[in-house]
């Protein structure tokens, strides 16, 4: 019971600080939508077009918007020593790591998973596709916020270039945006294609905290 | 009861520290003196099992820490020289945070007897942010009372704190001790606090 009270309290938490820090949010949803207006200035008014990279562009802003909050994954709570009081508090690295992940799912990607039917009318993708978009989305945000953990917890060990973790985010996004995009592009293939992105997500799912929590680990000893 | 027992850690093939044997036994003060960059962070990070020792063993209730070290960590308070207060939070939300976080038994009464003693009772609805930096260390001793454990492990509690701050402590310190509590604590100057045992880095 206690242990579970330490992960209720944990997002307890987590929710205190993310409202304080609301506008980070914010800003990071207006990102999102400038950028899609910078294509649509970019690309022209061609409707068909458009709609026709609509879900390719969407899904490489909501990648780029959610790499831009990994800075801040694990950076505050290890230097202010949150992530060694976590610790000495009876949660293993590994767990940490599992609890941040689901941190940054519910307030960094979720924020985005709500903005997406109006995204969708600025970039004219039709009604129809809404349901494989959140589906397709729903499971590659968390896979997103799976590496974000992994390479976050890389950049601890190396602060002098943020950019490095992102690089590596970036590479191993690109299967998920294949399968993603598959699925809304390819609608008969849907079954097939989501449990390959739910494949995709186990897998990175089993590696985050280990590899997060090692991470963790070896930055905290030699800070 | 914790043992360290002739340990050394290496960085980099660098002696940070080497041979330290020390004891924290029921109502034992040590410090820990030594210069800046002496290792003094280290071995109380060591001590707390975050880095790997290269030579020694740190021994608890018995039993080598590596393998008991969540049985030490439910007896243990550590504070280390950074303020692990959220800074964007006002120190009411840092108090109920923590109370919460570590499950803690005092009540509200005590609370704000120590908000009261530490001076930080008109604070309360203040960002951390906007504190002194000595207000916001005096915040973090905070958790020594809200966890209420046995061992204390603190990293320099004593620098930038006032005169009346430092009194405070010693205080505490005592009362601690008396209650079968043991802390160690890292200073590079003489706190002119009352210490069982003197260990120089």
């Amino acid at each position: 019971m206690n242990f579970l009270n330490k992960i209720i309290f944990f997002y307890y938490r987590e929710y205190k600080l993310n409202m304080s820090g609301a506008q980070d949010i914010l800003t990071n949803i207006i990102f999102f939508f400038v950028s899609i207006f910078i294509f649509i200035f970019s690309i022209g008014p061609d409707k068909q077009t458009i709609s026709i990279i609509g879900v390719g562009i969407l899904w490489t802003l909501l990648l780029l918007s959610s790499t831009l909050s990994l800075r801040k994954f694990y950076q505050d709570d290890f230097e202010n020593g949150n992530l060694i009081i976590m610790h000495l508090n009876g949660l293993s690295f590994g767990f940490i790591a599992i609890l941040k992940t689901f941190s940054h799912f519910i307030f960094v990607q979720i924020p985005f998973l709500l903005s997406i039917p109006i995204a969708c009318i600025l970039l004219n993708i039709a009604n129809d596709k809404l349901f494989y978009l959140f589906a397709s989305f729903g499971i590659g945000s968390l896979i997103l916020s799976c590496l974000g953990s992994i390479s976050s917890s890389m950049n601890l060990m190396n602060q002098r270039n943020f950019l490095l973790g992102s690089v590596i985010i970036m590479i191993f996004s690109v299967p998920i945006i294949i399968f993603s995009v598959g699925i809304i592009n390819m609608e008969e293939s849907f079954n097939s294609l989501i449990n390959i992105l739910f494949g995709i997500l186990l897998i990175v799912f089993a590696i985050n905290p280990w590899a997060s929590g090692l991470c963790l680990k070896l930055s905290l000893e030699n800070n | 009861m914790l043992i360290v027992k002739d340990l050394s850690v290496e960085r980099i093939n660098k002696k940070i520290f080497e041979n330290i044997n020390l004891s924290l036994t029921p109502g034992n003060i040590t410090i820990l003196k030594g210069k800046n960059g002496s290792g003094k962070t280290t071995l109380l990070k060591t001590m707390l099992n975050i880095i790997e020792p290269s030579a020694g063993s740190i021994f608890w209730k018995g039993k080598l820490l590596k393998r008991n070290f969540y049985d030490f960590y439910n007896h243990t308070t550590y504070i280390a020289d950074t303020t692990s207060s959220l800074k964007k939070l006002t120190v009411k939300d840092n108090v109920n945070i923590w109370r919460k976080f570590f499950i803690s038994n005092i009540n509200d009464a005590q609370i704000e007897m120590a908000l009261k003693t530490l001076k930080l009772d008109n604070y309360l609805n203040k960002k951390v942010a906007t504190l002194s930096f000595g207000e916001t260390k005096k915040l973090e001793f905070l958790r020594l009372i809200i966890e209420n454990k046995k061992v204390w492990i603190l990293d320099e509690p004593l620098s930038n704190l006032d005169e009346d701050s430092i009194e405070l402590m010693k205080q505490t310190f005592e009362d601690h001790s008396s209650k079968e509590g043991s802390i160690i604590f890292s200073s590079h100057q003489n706190p002119g606090i009352y210490v069982t045992e003197e260990i120089e880095l």
